[in-house]
């Protein structure tokens, strides 16, 4: 074991991997958090797919730079997210099936154009990350990024809980309810192309929606469920880039995924807001207070 | 009392869609306005108004001390995420809102005034309990607490009575009557003919197309309700039989 992990880091491209996924934890962790807490989940996943376009059409143009990944992936993921907002206010749609349509033309166009281009980047790694591709310009972007994301927090956070807890409160008490929103979405769009290199678009909001829901299932605070965020989130990335490195065939993205899968299912098993619960209840026979009880009543005025 | 705001020629609504129109009174501190009407007669879009997240269709508000740096709010309940991870001390710090600094909490008076408004709403034992644990009632005297901590000159209270049951009313009518005793106006959406009226001193009445203000005596008779489509005419003649024991006492028999 010892010697597994003195052979790890003798190479630099390990050593990468593991810091920028020690910042990458750091970062992602607190977006996750509140991903799932406003019950846009599935809307980040959709994001993550959505930004594909933008980071492909940005390599063919002008290779695999941090700056074009960046600037194609802002572009692509802001796009939709206004495109998104726009179909739901001014259409009959939705939010969740006009970001759906939108996200499915977006990932289609990215992979349809990676493959016309005949690109000399493997789709699997586009897809699924890989350790070996974190160069220093990399670094920079993850640190960038966790840089702006902890400091944007650190003014956003009072603002995101009042707003995702009771919405309309939020609304009537703040001058401009739309900035949090927007900004959050903006941090989203930038932690995944941060994710980008080591989880490929379709694994990046992996790190961010399972440490999340599973740190959910342990704490009952926003500062328990932040900080628990964050460890799994770490070990899940450290675990993962290991599994990745002693079997070289597989990608790091599922590797770290996977971990963080395994971090979920067991606090779902045995956490106290998962079914340890009910483990416990059955061993102390204690009656336990209810999770939610129903509270909306029809809503009678407009 | 100080009029805290005047209503002028006010129009309820939506674009190609008007509720009630030309509407025109005071709204002084020291008192409590009920808003009643049928479903869809445009009680919750009126509070929208006034708390400025809807535009009025015409007319406008005038507050001559100002328009109130804080206007204390309690929405149904339908939208709040009670799985949230935060205790009831913090949600009804929320009310504090603006005194919280960038970077640091509420300081010892925030603190302080926290908890005292935790007390009255008689939710102070349960103070660091997480919302997911707390039952219909509990969770609105937490919100209530919210309210004190607001501490505003003008209260609006979106059917506050839905989900709880008598005691928690009581408790709860026992807070506005001392919010309207320290001068503070009070405006409270109610669903239906009860007790409640007893602690309205106005009542506004939406409905039929038409908008009507007035004392709560003035304004619900059986008349009026049936008129503005808020009772049928056989509904209003139980309500109003004579010695009907769920007839309201300040509700004009006429």
């Amino acid at each position: 074991m010892v010697d597994l992990l003195t052979e790890m880091w003798g190479f630099a491209f390990m050593r990468r991997a593991f810091v920028a996924t020690t910042v990458l934890s750091a970062s992602v962790a607190p977006v996750g958090a509140f991903l799932v807490l406003r019950r846009l989940s599935l809307a980040g996943e959709a994001m993550a797919h959505a930004i594909t376009p933008g980071i492909v059409i940005g390599f063919v143009m002008a290779g695999l730079s941090v700056m074009s990944l960046l600037i194609g992936g802002l572009i692509a993921g802001v796009g939709v997210a206004v495109l998104t907002a726009l179909l739901a206010r001014k259409t009959i749609l939705r939010s969740d099936a006009s970001l759906a349509s939108l996200y499915l033309i977006a990932l289609a166009a990215g992979i349809f154009i990676l493959s016309a281009a005949g690109s000399a980047v493997p789709l699997k790694s586009f897809l699924f990350g890989s350790i070996l591709g974190i160069d220093d310009a990399s670094m920079i972007l993850v640190g960038g990024v966790a840089t702006v994301t902890l400091v944007s927090f650190a003014v956003l956070l009072r603002p995101l809980i009042a707003s995702t807890c009771d919405p309309v409160f939020f609304e009537a008490q703040a001058r401009h309810p739309m900035l949090v929103e927007q900004g959050f979405m903006l941090l989203l769009v930038l932690n995944l192309l941060a994710a980008f290199k080591t989880l490929g678009t379709l694994m990046a909001v992996g790190l961010m929606i399972l440490p999340a829901t599973a740190a959910r299932y342990w704490s009952s605070t926003i500062t328990g469920q932040l900080i628990l965020g964050f460890v799994f989130a770490l070990a899940s990335c450290w675990i993962g880039l290991t599994l990745s490195y002693v079997l070289p065939e597989t990608p790091s993205g599922p590797a770290i995924v996977l971990v963080a899968g395994g971090f979920f299912l067991i606090s779902l098993l045995f956490a106290p807001l998962g079914f340890g619960r009910r483990l416990r209840k059955r061993q102390t026979g204690q009656d336990l207070p209810a999770l939610s009880t129903p509270n909306a009543p029809e809503r009678r005025t407009r | 009392m100080a009029t805290v705001l005047q209503i002028r020629h006010l129009s309820i609504g939506y674009p190609g869609l008007t509720l009630a129109a030309r509407l025109s009174f005071d709204i002084d501190g020291g008192t409590t306005l009920a808003v009643l009407g049928a479903n869809g007669s445009g009680k919750s879009t009126f509070v929208k108004m006034l708390l400025g997240l809807l535009p009025p269709l015409a007319g406008q508000f005038a507050w001559p001390a100002g328009r109130p740096r804080e206007i204390g709010y309690l929405a149904q309940m339908t939208e709040f995420d009670r799985r949230f991870p935060i205790r009831v001390r913090d949600l009804a710090a929320m009310g504090a809102w603006r005194g919280f600094g960038l970077w640091s909490g509420l300081d010892r008076a925030g603190r302080g005034r926290v908890a005292a408004a935790l007390d009255e709403a008689g939710v102070l034992p349960i103070a660091d309990q997480p919302l997911h644990t707390l039952s219909g009632g509990q969770l609105q005297r937490a919100l209530f607490a919210r309210v004190i901590v607001q501490d505003a000159p003008l209260i609006l209270l979106d059917e506050p009575f839905a989900a709880v049951d008598q005691t928690t009313e009581s408790h709860l009518l026992s807070i506005i009557r001392r919010w309207r005793a320290d001068g503070r106006a009070i405006v409270l959406v109610v669903h239906d003919l009860s007790s409640v009226l007893d602690h309205c001193t106005h009542a506004l009445l939406l409905g039929g197309g038409v908008a009507t203000h007035g004392p709560v005596e003035s304004v619900l008779t059986p008349t009026r309700l049936v008129a503005q489509g808020y009772l049928s005419e056989s509904q209003a003649a139980w309500m109003f039989r004579a010695g009907a024991a769920n007839a309201d006492p300040k509700v004009a028999h006429g």
